[in-house]
């Protein structure tokens, strides 16, 4: 198997040709991947701030920001400036201590989460051997935050909206995990290098969400719920709960729930593009077009389209995952407390189950298919 | 055991129909993001008030015969008409004439039954002030006519829907002489002569 660029062993390579020991190659290559991901991370929440803003106006035959640079590109900025230079208001009886842990204890976990996405064969900050496993410990952090902060402001409505956002949580958690466990037993790995590279080799029709609909639909469904997407927003029903558990915050803090929820819900779009689209895998095998063309698969040329590509690909399955969740946010209205709880309980969890035992009959009968 | 699986086939139905409407919302979501806006960019561009538009009412004293028809039509007796009975002329002398337009609701009554038309609706819509005393409107403020849209240089004039050539759903850019569709009420009286 083609095993592409490995930036890292190049670099570390070329450190210690210059005479530097090993292990302080490897410290000096260490902090530059986690950089890059922090700054994409923050990059990718302007754009879908900004996609937000546009898709949502064009839906509802507006324009939307149009000034703001070109086409109103900088809007999210200003926006991020505007929350940076404003007052940072502690309420009086609310307790400072957890009201300030409570948005970072939500954030850290979501950037966290960065870790194992993967961009390339070798483009992931590392590639740890339960992946998919750490992002859903991870994931399940962050109502903490979210119950904290909502019972440190002191505010019946930052307490409902937290309460309502660990109870989404929770229940949204196990059809998640469930649903994972089926990809997970198809690849006999959890770590998102392999869930991809199980998925690659045929294109477009190697990629699991012809073996899983299923689990594609309920990983995308728990998804939404826990990034409180649009039908599943309950924490933060503006109608009911003011804002929900952000009510009190202003300024940065503020700044950085509403931070957190986007880079949450670019960090979903992209492991449904990893577990189910196939990640970096190009929709046509890259390998039979190198045949066609003639070319050596180890042409370096060859090599740095195909990681380039394999990026392109990865965002752009993202993104669009991300537009269709716009678009579900303008369509459907937003599910009533018991509803929610109803299509967790009685509906995904059921659901998956069956789906994850029906996996695990196939992967007995068809082994060739269902990875044996 | 038939039971169960009845209710099993009824939910997977259900699901199943639910799953379709979700798809029939998304399509027609969307449709919409090939649409036109219809955004009017506000201080810059402005809609052509409509003939019928019931903006700010305009007063004339010299025609006020002070027969308060307007007070007793208007649904809360808003306008204030000062008089005074002249012996001489054997006349009502009108002083003043006022309405607050803080609490109108531009219903249009007033306009409607004046015996001497002393009262007309004009297509002026921008009302805002900084105290709500300033919108009790005296007869010398009810006596000014408001700008036009189509006369203000700062502003570009967009017609309204109806005032578009025929199959025209774009208002920019409309060619100077392009005739709304059907025929003008100008044209119909040439017709009817």
């Amino acid at each position: 198997m083609n095993s592409g660029i490995d930036l890292q062993d190049v670099f570390i390579q070329s450190l210690t040709d210059l005479g530097l020991p090993t292990g302080a190659a490897k410290a000096i290559w260490m902090p530059l991947p986690m950089l890059l991901m922090l700054v994409s991370a923050t990059v990718g929440v302007l754009v879908v701030v900004w996609l937000e803003r546009k898709i949502s106006a064009a839906a509802q035959q507006r324009i939307g920001p149009e000034y703001i640079g070109p086409l109103g590109v900088l809007a999210p900025v200003a926006d991020g400036l505007k929350l940076v230079f404003k007052e940072d208001v502690v309420p009086a009886n609310s307790d400072a201590l957890l009201f300030t842990l409570g948005p970072v204890i939500v954030v850290i976990p979501v950037f966290l989460s960065y870790l194992i996405v993967p961009f390339g064969q070798n483009l992931v900050v590392t590639d740890v051997g339960m992946g998919v496993f750490l992002w859903i410990a991870l994931s399940s952090v962050a109502p903490i935050g979210l119950l904290m902060s909502g019972y440190a402001s002191n505010n019946k409505y930052s307490l409902l909206g937290g309460l309502r956002a660990a109870a989404q949580s929770i229940s949204y958690e196990i059809p998640l995990a469930l649903s994972v466990l089926a990809i997970a037993m198809m690849s006999n790995s959890l770590s998102t290098i392999d869930i991809v590279q199980q998925q690659s080799g045929y294109g477009i029709l190697g990629w699991n969400i012809w073996r899983q609909p299923v689990g594609f639909v309920i990983f995308w469904i728990a998804a939404l719920a826990e990034c409180e997407r649009m039908p599943f927003d309950l924490p933060e029903a503006e109608e009911e709960l003011v804002a929900g558990y952000q009510t009190e915050y202003s300024g940065m803090k503020f700044a950085l729930f509403y931070l957190g929820s986007y880079v949450n819900l670019v960090l979903s779009a992209l492991l449904v593009a990893v577990l189910y689209l196939g990640g970096w895998d190009f929709p046509i095998p890259l390998t039979l077009v190198a045949d066609v063309l003639g070319i050596d698969e180890f042409n370096p040329v060859f090599q740095i389209i195909t990681a380039s590509l394999g990026i392109t690909m990865t965002v752009l399955k993202a993104y669009l995952l991300v537009f269709l969740a716009i678009l579900l946010r303008w369509t459907v209205p937003r599910v009533r407390i018991d509803q929610l709880l109803d299509l967790g309980w009685k509906f995904l969890l059921p659901i998956s189950l069956v789906n994850l035992l029906l996996t695990a009959a196939l992967k007995l009968a068809f082994p060739f298919a269902f990875g044996g | 055991m038939l039971k169960f699986l009845k209710q099993v086939s009824d939910y997977t139905k259900e699901t199943v129909q639910a799953a379709k409407y979700i798809g029939q919302g998304l399509a027609v979501t969307f449709d919409h993001m090939q649409r036109r806006p219809v955004t009017v960019q506000y201080p810059y561009e402005k809609l052509i008030p409509s003939e019928r538009f019931r903006g700010r009412i305009h007063f004339e004293f010299d025609k006020c015969i002070s027969c308060e028809v307007c007070v007793r039509v208007c649904p809360i007796n808003l306008p204030v008409v000062d008089w005074e009975f002249n012996p001489e002329t054997k006349k009502k002398k009108l002083n003043h004439y006022s309405i607050d337009f803080g609490v109108c609701i531009f219903c249009g009554n007033c306009v409607e039954y004046c015996p001497t038309n002393c009262l007309s609706m004009t297509e002026e819509y921008e009302l805002a002030a900084y105290d709500r005393h300033e919108l009790n409107y005296d007869s010398v403020a009810l006596g000014r006519l408001p700008y036009k849209v189509t006369e203000d240089p700062m502003v570009t004039p967009l017609r309204e829907f109806a005032y578009l050539p025929k199959g025209v759903i774009e208002p920019h850019g409309l060619p100077a002489g392009a005739k709304r569709a059907g025929s003008r009420p100008e044209d119909m009286v040439e017709t009817e002569k």
